[in-house]
């Protein structure tokens, strides 16, 4: 009976952020989109760089937190070589435009054009956070997000700009 | 008899001196090892030469001659177009919806050419239509089109779109061409 309780006590108290290691190992696959300001980024340019890919949507509530919180990243770490790229999946471009605008970030904002980039990397639940190391491999793969996850982006991070 | 046997034995052997000292296997380890990075040497060429083979066999396999068509993008000068996508379709359908980064654009103005799309047509009639998007004159917004009927045969069809510019009316010009 205790036993079986524990058991049901592990399982309810299950991570609130399951990792996505389908992809983890994997090369990512490549894709090229348009940025807010009117350039067309291609994953695969940044070879040579670890590379932060954020998919979000502006109905996820955590969305605001996260983008401030990977602009402090981007602003600190882009000189030591990290790219960061956000990727809007909303259907509504004006909407999410607008939303990336009033957002103001440092690192480009892409939207996604109906690609077939929700199936390549598998998204069901927003926002994703992936990590790419230098040789484009996929390394660290985290759904959601709540104040304080940076720290886990930042070590993470640092231990892929030492590679 | 025992002594002739001795002496030949002895003969044969000689004693060896206290200078005549050969390093053990000094020829033989550097030899080896040598041996051993040739061989992986050896491997790794023969993994690249199967892959090359691989490679060749599953486009012959996918796009057998008789039905293949490719089509090449190339760009000239590129004084009066800066290219930011292309859409290709074969008759009626998007085959190819294609952006283009700088460095891509970049490496097609410095004489690069890109094979688009490589598909398979039936023998017969078809047509190709190809929108051009980017920035046009005094870096104006500009879409243009050029289509062409082509005869698709049994061998391989390959069609080049160009992209060149036309200095007398400082415009570019969009040129879909056959190789015959």
């Amino acid at each position: 009976m205790l036993a079986g309780g524990v058991f049901l006590a592990a399982l309810v108290i299950a991570p609130s952020h399951a990792a996505a290691p389908t992809l983890v190992g994997k090369d990512a696959p490549d894709f090229v989109l348009r940025a807010i300001d009117g350039r067309n980024l291609r994953l695969s340019e940044y070879r040579g760089q670890v590379v932060l890919v954020n998919f979000w949507a502006r109905w996820e509530g955590d969305t605001r937190e996260q983008m401030h919180a990977l602009d402090r990243i981007n602003t600190t770490y882009q000189r030591a070589g990290l790219v960061v790229l956000g990727i809007s999946v909303d259907e509504d471009v004006r909407r999410a435009r607008e939303y990336a605008d009033a957002m103001a970030v440092s690192y480009p904002i892409l939207f996604d054009n109906g690609s077939n980039l929700g199936k390549d990397y598998m998204l069901q639940k927003m926002p994703v956070t992936i990590l790419v190391d230098r040789a484009g491999v996929v390394r660290y793969s985290v759904v959601g997000f709540k104040r304080g996850d940076e720290r886990g982006y930042l070590d993470q991070i640092r231990e892929l700009l030492r590679e | 008899m025992c002594g002739a046997f001795l002496s030949a034995f002895t003969a044969a052997a000689p004693a060896p001196g206290p200078d005549d000292v050969t390093p053990p296997s000094a020829d033989a380890a550097p030899a080896g090892v040598k041996t051993l990075d040739q061989e992986v040497q050896g491997l790794k060429k023969d993994v690249i030469d199967l892959n090359k083979d691989l490679f060749v066999l599953q486009e012959e396999l996918l796009f057998p001659a008789n039905t293949q068509v490719a089509v090449y993008i190339s760009m000239d000068v590129g004084a009066f177009f800066a290219l930011d996508s292309v859409q290709v379709k074969i008759d009626n359908k998007e085959v190819k919806n294609y952006l283009y980064t700088a460095r891509e654009a970049d490496a097609l103005l410095k004489g690069g050419v890109q094979e688009i799309y490589l598909g398979n047509l039936k023998v017969g009639k078809h047509e190709l239509v190809a929108f051009f998007t980017g920035k046009g004159p005094m870096t104006r917004d500009y879409k243009r089109g050029a289509t062409m009927t082509f005869d698709k045969g049994v061998g391989a069809k390959y069609l080049e779109l160009k992209i060149t510019d036309r200095v007398p009316k400082h415009q570019p010009e969009f040129l879909i061409k056959d190789w015959e």
